[in-house]
C-alpha cells in the first residue's frame, strides 16, 4: 500500500511545485540566481539521499530535515564567501553534491532493478 | 508508520524543490534576455540615434532659414539707401560675431598626442593634448592678433568654451578629439612667432612629445559659427536719455 502511494506523493508534489513556480508573477533578481542554483543542488542531493535512505530503511527525519536546510544554507554561504574572495568555492559544493547524487542514484537504481515483483520493503514494514 | 513520515517529508521537499527549480529556470532565462545593463545600453543607443536624426533635421531647417534670410536681406537692401546702410552694419556685426565664413592669410596649427613611449613612471596625462593646451595656444594666437579662429571646424566666438569633456574637448558644446587642427586668420608671422616664443607653447608641448606643426598660409578659410546664440540673461542697457 505505502510503496504504491510513494510515487504518487512525489509526482503530485512535483506537479504542484511546477505549477506554483509557473504561476508566481515575479521572478528572482539576477543577483540571487547563483545562490538559488546552488541551493537547488543541495535540495536535489537531500531528496536523492532521502530516497536512498528510504530504500535502505534507515531514513531519519531529523537528518533529512537538517540536511536539506543545512546543506542549502552552507552551499549558499560558500557561494557568497567565494564571491567575496573571488574564488569559485561553490564548485566544492557542486562536486560533493554531484558525486553523492550519482551514488544515491546508483542505490535507487539497484533497488528498482533487483526488486522482486512484490517488493521486499513492503514485507519488512 | 515511519515510512509514511519519510514519504511526506520527501514529498514536501520535492514540492519546494520543483517550485524553486521552475522559478529559477524562469528567472535565469528572463534575466538573460532582460539584462538591465544591455537594456539600458539599448535604450541609450536608441535615444542617441533619435537625437542624431533630430539634429540632422534641425541642421536642414537652419540651412533653409539662412537661405530665406539671405533672400530677405538682398530684397531689403534694394528697397532704399537706409536699408542699404543697415545691411552694411549688419554685415559688420555678423563678421564681429563670427556668423560669416571668412578667409585671409593665417596659420594652421595641428596638435597630435605624443607617440613617445612612456619609459619612466611619468604621468601618461602629460603625453596627451589637453583642453588647457589648446586654450593656451589659442589665447596666444589671439594675443598675436588672430581675427578669426576655428578648432576642428568649430568657429570660436565670444561665447565659445574650450573645455575638457572626458577624452575629448568640448567647443561650442560639440565634442572634438585629437588630432586638433586650429586655423587662425591674422598676421601669419606674428602668430607663428607668438607660438615659437622661448619656453612658450611650442617648446612646452614639444617637451612632452606632443606633435605640433605650424603652417603659414596666404589663404585659409574659417567657418561661420553654426550654432544658435541666444541671450537669456544679458539685456542691453537702455541709453540714458
Amino acid at each position: 500500500m505505502q510503496i504504491i502511494m510513494f510515487p504518487l506523493i512525489i509526482i503530485a508534489s512535483l506537479l504542484i511545485g511546477v505549477v506554483a513556480g509557473l504561476f508566481i508573477p515575479s521572478g528572482l533578481p539576477s543577483t540571487l540566481t547563483p545562490y538559488i542554483a546552488i541551493a537547488i543542488l543541495a535540495g536535489l542531493d537531500s531528496v536523492f539521499g532521502g530516497f536512498a535512505a528510504t530504500i535502505n530503511n534507515n531514513f531519519k527525519m531529523k537528518i533529512f530535515i537538517t540536511g536539506f536546510f543545512g546543506n542549502a544554507l552552507l552551499a549558499m554561504l560558500l557561494t557568497y564567501i567565494g564571491k567575496l574572495l573571488d574564488v569559485d568555492i561553490y564548485l566544492a559544493a557542486v562536486i560533493v553534491f554531484g558525486t553523492r547524487f550519482f551514488q544515491n542514484f546508483a542505490v535507487i537504481r539497484r533497488f528498482l532493478l533487483n526488486r522482486p515483483s512484490s517488493g521486499p520493503t513492503q514485507k519488512k514494514s | 508508520m515511519k515510512m509514511i513520515h519519510a514519504q511526506i517529508a520527501i514529498g514536501s521537499v520535492c514540492l519546494v524543490l520543483a517550485f524553486t527549480i521552475t522559478l529559477q529556470i524562469r528567472s535565469v532565462s528572463y534575466n538573460r534576455v532582460n539584462n538591465p545593463n544591455t537594456l539600458r545600453a539599448e535604450e541609450i543607443q536608441k535615444q542617441l540615434r533619435q537625437a542624431q536624426e533630430n539634429n540632422l533635421k534641425y541642421a536642414e531647417q537652419v540651412m533653409q532659414l539662412k537661405e530665406d534670410l539671405a533672400a530677405f536681406k538682398t530684397d531689403a537692401a534694394e528697397s532704399s539707401d537706409y536699408s542699404k546702410t543697415l545691411l552694411k552694419q549688419l554685415e559688420r556685426a555678423e563678421l564681429l560675431a563670427g556668423l560669416t565664413s571668412v578667409e585671409g592669410s593665417g596659420i594652421i596649427v595641428t596638435l597630435r598626442d605624443s607617440k613617445a613611449e612612456n619609459t619612466g613612471n611619468i604621468d601618461p596625462n602629460l603625453y596627451v593634448v589637453h583642453d588647457a593646451d589648446v586654450l593656451w595656444l589659442m589665447n596666444e594666437l589671439r594675443d598675436a592678433g588672430a581675427e578669426a579662429m576655428q578648432l576642428n571646424g568649430e568657429r570660436i566666438i565670444s561665447t565659445s568654451e574650450i573645455r575638457c569633456a572626458g577624452a575629448t574637448v568640448s567647443v561650442n558644446n560639440n565634442r572634438t578629439a585629437a588630432p586638433f587642427e586650429i586655423i587662425a586668420i591674422g598676421d601669419p608671422v606674428n602668430m607663428e612667432n607668438a607660438l615659437l616664443m622661448r619656453d612658450g607653447v611650442y617648446d612646452t608641448l614639444r617637451y612632452y612629445g606632443i606633435e605640433i606643426t605650424i603652417k603659414k598660409a596666404s589663404k585659409v578659410t574659417v567657418n561661420a559659427y553654426k550654432g544658435n546664440i541666444s541671450f537669456k540673461h544679458a539685456i542691453p542697457l537702455q541709453a540714458a536719455q
